[in-house]
């Protein structure tokens, strides 16, 4: 059997988790209400939108390799800080590095790998 | 700006491990009972589970930043928050629970507490997972 110590303290303990878990529900309802406010208020830029693409191509074909944070893999280079320019960028996209990165020419158009440069950018 | 994909990526080790910990103390101390440092193993699980109840509440409150304050989402999210919420209502009961009882517990009551402790760990490691599963996923 329990002890009334151990009942008080179950009630305790099951009447602060339950206050703290609605608490945060309601908390997490209410700064996603704000949040929404926020980007009705301005609808994304341009810039923002083709660089929310480059970071899912991102995702989708570098990042297995780069990292997930661009930070660099076991086996490809970091790309956060990279001194090279947009065009040097599109390059190596698009003809790869022999033997050792391949080419995305045929999997992604210009404005894809353009939009790719634009995320890379944001990294630096 | 606050960065919460890394906010949240390392606050979360925290409860995560310190859970785990204290409830491997937990059945340690039981495996040994009759052994001196039985109670020092209950010590030790007793301020790893306050630990990790603390630190829960920074991992929860960085995980609802970076999703947006969505807390029933939806895919791999919703994979994820399944074993969050009920992980963080257990710990946070089992610990406010340990700071009334302490030590004394009756048998019934420690058993009780143990089942409980290992629910709780089985659903902090399958939220660890699936949060990783988002992670690798690019979420």
């Amino acid at each position: 059997m329990l002890t009334s110590l151990e009942i008080k303290g179950a009630v305790a303990a099951v009447t602060t988790s339950a206050l703290l878990l609605s608490g945060t529900f309601t908390a997490a309802g209410t700064y996603r209400a704000h949040r929404r406010a926020g980007s009705d208020a301005r609808p994304p830029t341009a810039s923002e939108l083709v660089t929310g693409r480059g970071r899912s191509l991102f995702f989708r074909s570098c990042a297995h390799c780069h990292g997930q944070d661009a930070d660099g893999g076991e086996d490809a280079p970091s790309l956060r800080k990279l001194q090279i320019s947009g065009s040097h960028m599109t390059l190596v996209i698009r003809s790869g590095i022999k033997g050792e990165m391949p080419s995305f020419a045929k999997t992604y158009t210009e404005q894809d790998t353009a939009a790719i440069v634009a995320y890379l950018k944001t990294l630096n | 700006m606050i960065p919460w994909d890394k906010v949240h990526g390392g606050m979360t080790h925290f409860p995560i491990a310190l859970l785990l910990f204290s409830a491997t103390c937990d059945f340690a101390a039981v495996a040994f009972r009759k052994m001196p440092f039985a109670r020092g193993l209950r010590t030790v699980s007793y301020y790893g589970l306050i630990g990790a109840a603390l630190g829960s509440l920074g991992a929860v409150t960085s995980g609802l930043a970076l999703a947006n304050g969505v807390w029933w989402g939806r895919g791999d999210l919703l994979f994820h928050q399944r074993f969050v919420w009920p992980a963080f209502g257990l710990l946070i009961g089992l610990a406010v629970w340990r700071l009334v009882v302490r030590d004394a517990m009756s048998r019934t009551g420690r058993c009780l507490y143990l089942v409980l402790m290992a629910l709780a760990s089985g659903c902090v490691a399958a939220a660890g997972y699936f949060g990783g599963e988002l992670l690798l996923k690019g979420g």
